[in-house]
């Protein structure tokens, strides 16, 4: 199992965001995590990376328990994730290639393992040839896919997708998808939150349905017709 | 570890340029508070060596009364050698106060011994202490031993001297304290601004997967160079200021000035650490508050 959640909750002091959730995650699976606004994909989300921590329950990743983790040692639970954000979170003044490049430096990857892996990365999202174009000349679509060379640089186990599509419209959203389902057979496991039921029904992967907190629902791949 | 310091040092000198404004603003008062600083310093130093000159120079002069026999200011001599923190002792003989005398005004226009009649001075000990602290306590004691008619040590001036010492340091040391706590703010708000305009770059990093030291070093790095840019700076202003002045001064006889290279090198290497580590405090501040992601 990559990811397993043991009777997680998380209480913030205006409320409950997840209400006992257990959920296990095989490698190679791709899961969309569903479910309105506030229903607890992001507090998800943010405890795989353990930018927050539960308040009860117990979370492993790649059979290491991220609760009363060392600070020390959660960069290295880190380097095999990569995140992709709703909002890109590209750098503006760095261009496509830096800011791919970037994720490696900041692990302290040496020059020339960086200049093998960057190309490698951008040809896998289709960006090739766009190296030294500054995010701001690209479109959302060529954007996003510089979020993801950029989750993948390192090569991730775990790849998560926090509403990827969720500034794109529905043409770009499903050559994300594409992409996203395309790096999936590779063997990278991935984990989405999203709200778009459409994209869902296309992809026939497993669903997690959220509602105010708790685990509603949990489709297998081709059970999600709704 | 080499190409992480190049990369941290680019990574640095990128934040100063992009905050070039403030960068600047920063170096310069780090530069005017280790100008100060290294002022206070220097003149706590002069001030030292004034002292020590002086006191070295302090002695007790014990004036015997006129009509002593030989065997009697011998036996003074004993007593006064017996006189624990006595470091010497010199016999004065009236004559040579009298030529002392005589020097001190000049030339050989006055023949002192013919204006007067006859020698009117008495015949003297010159004793020096081994500590210049024990100089009263010292006076007091020969002021016991019979034969003694007088003690003259200039009290007032040994006591003005030790309070004068004791309040230049005690005030260059509040000056130099409340200096430093300036610069350092200065430099911890420079660095949050640096760390501000890269809240996003720092983001990504640590969900990346940076350890904590990979995100510190380029803000640590750049308050060194901030604090150690600006000790350069006020270095420079103060060696060829200080150099000027010695000069100047030199010149002018009974003046002890420090004029020692390697005692200047050392305050100088030392102002380069100091501004230094104020650009490292200054970076602490700001820094630990904001990487806690």
């Amino acid at each position: 199992m990559l990811v397993q959640f043991y009777n997680v909750s998380k209480i913030y002091p205006k409320g409950k965001a997840l209400d006992d959730i257990s959920l296990k995650i095989d490698r190679g699976e791709f899961v969309f995590l569903m479910g309105p606004s506030g229903a607890g994909k992001s507090t998800i989300i943010k405890m795989m990376f353990r930018e927050e921590e539960p308040t009860r329950g117990q979370i492993f990743i790649a059979d290491r328990s991220l609760v009363r983790m060392k600070r020390n040692d959660v960069p290295k639970v880190r380097r095999n994730m990569g995140i992709v954000f709703q909002d890109f979170k590209l750098l503006e003044r760095k261009t496509v290639y830096e800011n791919v490049a970037f994720a490696m430096e900041v692990v302290g990857a040496s020059q020339r393992n960086i200049k093998a892996r960057v190309p490698e990365v951008l040809s896998m999202v289709g960006l090739r040839g766009k190296d030294n174009s500054f995010p701001g000349e690209l479109s959302g679509g060529e954007q996003q896919r510089v979020g993801i060379a950029r989750a993948l640089a390192n090569q991730p186990l775990l790849l998560i997708a926090d509403e990827p599509t969720g500034n794109l419209d529905i043409d770009n959203s499903m050559e994300i998808l594409n992409l996203l389902i395309d790096i999936n057979r590779k063997g990278t496991t991935i984990i989405m939150a999203t709200h778009d039921r459409e994209l869902v029904k296309a992809a026939q992967k497993r669903v997690v349905l959220l509602e105010k907190g708790k685990v509603a629902a949990d489709y297998a791949p081709g059970e999600y017709v709704i | 570890m080499m190409k992480n310091l190049v990369y941290f040092f680019r990574e640095a000198l990128k934040s100063m340029a992009r905050n070039h404004l403030l960068s600047f603003a920063t170096i310069s008062t780090v530069a005017i508070c280790i100008l100060i600083l290294g002022m206070a310093i220097l003149a706590t130093l002069n001030a030292s060596h004034l002292i020590t000159r002086l006191e070295s120079d302090l002695e007790i002069m014990s004036y015997l009364h006129k009509d002593l026999s030989p065997a009697q200011t011998v036996k003074v001599e004993q007593e006064l050698k017996a006189i624990a923190g006595v470091d010497s002792v010199r016999f004065v003989s009236r004559d040579e106060a009298l030529r002392y005398l005589q020097e001190s005004y000049g030339e050989d226009r006055y023949d002192l011994e013919k204006t007067l009649g006859n020698n009117p001075l008495p015949d003297a000990y010159e004793i020096k202490a081994v500590d210049p602290h024990e100089v009263p306590l010292i006076a007091q004691q020969i002021e016991q031993i019979v034969g003694v008619e007088r003690v003259s040590y200039g009290k007032e001036l040994v006591n003005n001297l030790f309070l004068a010492t004791k309040w230049v340091r005690v005030l260059s040391l509040i000056f130099i304290v409340l200096l430093s706590l300036g610069a350092i703010f200065l430099i911890a708000t420079t660095i949050r601004l640096a760390i501000f305009s890269r809240r996003k770059e720092v983001y990504l990093m640590k969900l990346i997967g940076s350890t904590d030291w990979f995100v510190r070093w380029p803000f640590f790095i750049e308050g060194i160079l901030l604090g150690t840019a600006g000790a350069l700076i006020a270095i420079l202003l103060l060696a060829v200021g200080y150099d000027t002045l010695i000069g100047s001064i030199q010149s002018v006889p009974f003046m002890p000035v420090v004029s020692n290279r390697t005692m200047l090198l050392e305050v100088y290497s030392g102002l380069v650490l100091i501004g230094a580590t104020l650009g490292v405090l200054g970076t602490y501040i700001s820094l630990n508050r904001f990487l806690d992601i």
